[in-house]
């Protein structure tokens, strides 16, 4: 099996969740990482997860541009298989090549098999995470697919593989859609998916203020702040922190769930942590299902004294 | 501005859903049929565009006849009139066999409509599904300009002016119409019915069509389900409920360090 993983970039550099696409990928076969808008440079570090790379130069600075290279590259390869991270990006591209060579199309995969019978099954969760669905894709044109970021670890680096570089032609009415502007609003650094300690807050926190006793307690712990969504929509907190299904999927040793009741959408985007801790004064919320210790009691009291304990033991 | 809003009804998402163990799939068919969330974003966008800037908004549909009731809801807050196509033929569809019915919808509703719609909307994601393909697919089988998670839509020279949400902040999007957008959580909700639209749009007829009708010819599903499974559970652990918030703590704080997880 062929597969071309495209490594979605970011500042110049891949994105891990897209690095980690080389492991399913080499398991199934021979790999081809194709990388659009960064140097040489990264283009030959990249060929160092053991993947030969083709770097596309042209100008590639939006996604109608990149569909039309990356539909070119697919033409002239015949790949079996096309995966990109499931990102915002991700998850526009790769319908919208499928779409353009009559295949069918995975959102959000956790795993990437093969099949005998199949080629390729894929995993992938519905309804909020409650289900998961084995699918497997007919079609005229290659599979195209999108992953989540963590099911998979990057494979190691070692000796380079060859770079190759390709002029991306792109035809002026291949542009429909004219960037006009990006604004970044959000330049805190938020590193979820990498975190060991996660605390994370919800519509129990009531208020911003409340919600500082989240943001302390993550800082005595040395840990990453999360939120659900009502935490984002009332404004506590900025959406890079959010975990779920409308978030970040997230992995740590200690996730710490402060006044989140536990509804499908958020927990599922949490249930790959190794400890759990919730704290809420409900003590029919479902959160507590799936907490490994579960303090029913008020936020407000609760963490305050957490806070101040672990200071003690911090020295 | 002649906007199309497609609707999807989907199982009502504050209700989990998990495996009919006598079927082995969803068990969804005693949970209420709802708007998809995004759909019903999309369609409070467009009022609100149709509202500052003039124009109407058409809602179509594909999906059981049950499905009238909820589109009813549509006409209540600002749709003006809505098409179905309830038809089994077209029921399973994967997302490429959906697009390809919008597709042949979109032209049966301009037919209906007398004039060409200048956009297309969708939500960014059903809550059943959630594999947010159907939009994007849509703008290539079209063949018109995309935009996806849009939050704010304005009329500029030449065209449309759509906000993309983004990960880190939002970018503008220039378009010419039509064009296709699909549509993220905006920083509002959609509105309430008044009871007096509510009453008018109960009274509503929803033109519903076959397949035949609406000039859809069915298509082969790319993607093939071969089965479904649940996630493993996990395990409730220690409940702690103390009178004392100190003692709750203390206990807490203990058990996490036996677990070495501190």
């Amino acid at each position: 099996m062929n597969t071309i993983v495209y490594l979605e970039t970011k500042e110049g550099k891949p994105l891990g969740g897209s690095l980690e696409l080389l492991t399913p990928a080499a398991a199934l076969g021979t790999v081809t990482a194709v990388v659009a808008g960064v140097s040489p440079e990264v283009a030959q570090e990249a060929a160092g997860y053991g993947a030969p790379v083709l770097l596309l130069e042209g100008e590639l600075g939006c996604d109608d541009a990149l569909v039309a290279a990356l539909e070119q590259v697919i033409r002239e390869k015949h790949p079996d298989l096309v995966l990109f991270a499931a990102t915002q990006t991700g998850k526009d591209l790769a319908p919208r090549l499928a779409q353009r060579f009559g295949s069918g199309c995975v959102t959000d995969a956790t795993a990437v098999e093969g099949d005998e019978t199949h080629k390729v099954v894929f995993t992938r969760p519905a309804y909020g995470g409650t289900i998961l669905e084995k699918l497997a894709l007919t079609g005229e044109g290659p599979m195209f697919a999108n992953v989540r970021t963590g099911s998979y670890s990057r494979p190691q680096t070692g000796a380079a593989a060859p770079v190759e570089t390709m002029a991306a032609a792109v035809a002026e009415d291949a542009v429909r859609a004219k960037l006009v502007e990006t604004v970044t609003e959000i330049t805190e650094l938020v590193n979820l998916e990498g975190a060991d300690v996660i605390v994370a807050g919800g519509r129990g926190m009531v208020d911003a203020e409340g919600f500082k006793l989240v943001e302390e307690l993550a800082q005595v712990l040395g840990g990453v702040v999360g939120a659900s969504r009502p935490a984002i929509e009332a404004g506590w907190v900025s959406r890079a922190h959010q975990i779920g299904q409308s978030g970040k999927i997230v992995a740590p040793t200690l996730y710490i769930a402060c006044g989140i009741s536990g509804a499908m959408q958020h927990i599922s985007g949490a249930l790959g942590s190794k400890y759990i801790v919730a704290i809420n004064k409900d003590e029919d919320a479902s959160i507590f299902d799936v907490a490994d210790v579960g303090i029913v009691g008020d936020v407000k009291e609760i963490l305050p004294l957490m806070i101040q304990e672990i200071r003690k033991k911090n020295g | 501005m002649e906007i199309l809003v497609c609707v999807k009804q989907v199982p009502d998402d504050y209700v989990e859903v998990h495996l009919d163990p006598a079927s082995g799939t969803p068990g969804v068919s005693a949970i209420e049929q709802v708007n998809n969330a995004f759909d019903a974003y999309a369609l409070e966008l467009a009022v609100r565009f149709c509202e500052a800037n003039g124009g109407s908004v058409t809602v179509a549909s594909i999906g059981p006849e049950s499905s009238q009731s909820s589109l009813k809801n549509l006409l209540a807050v600002g749709a003006s009139q809505a098409f179905l196509v309830s038809d089994a033929a077209l029921s399973g569809a994967d997302e490429g066999a959906t697009t390809s019915y919008l597709s042949q919808l979109v032209e049966k509703c301009q037919a209906e409509h007398g004039s060409p719609f200048d956009l297309v909307l969708c939500g960014k994601e059903s809550t059943d599904e959630i594999s947010s393909q159907v939009g994007a697919m849509l703008a290539e089988n079209m063949g018109v300009p995309f935009v996806s998670s849009v939050v704010e839509v304005s009329p500029c020279e030449g065209g449309l002016m759509a906000k993309q949400e983004t990960e880190a902040g939002y970018s503008n999007y220039q378009v010419t119409t039509p064009a296709v957008f699909t549509i993220a959580k905006p920083n509002y909700d959609p509105r309430y019915p008044t009871i007096k639209n509510k009453m008018a749009a109960r009274k509503a007829k929803i033109p519903t069509f076959s397949a035949a009708e609406a000039g859809i010819s069915t298509q082969t599903n790319r993607v093939t389900c071969l089965g479904y499974t649940e996630p493993p559970k996990r395990q409730a652990g220690v409940r702690i409920q103390e009178k004392e918030a100190a003692e709750a703590v203390n206990k807490a704080l203990a058990m996490l360090a036996d677990a070495k997880v501190l």
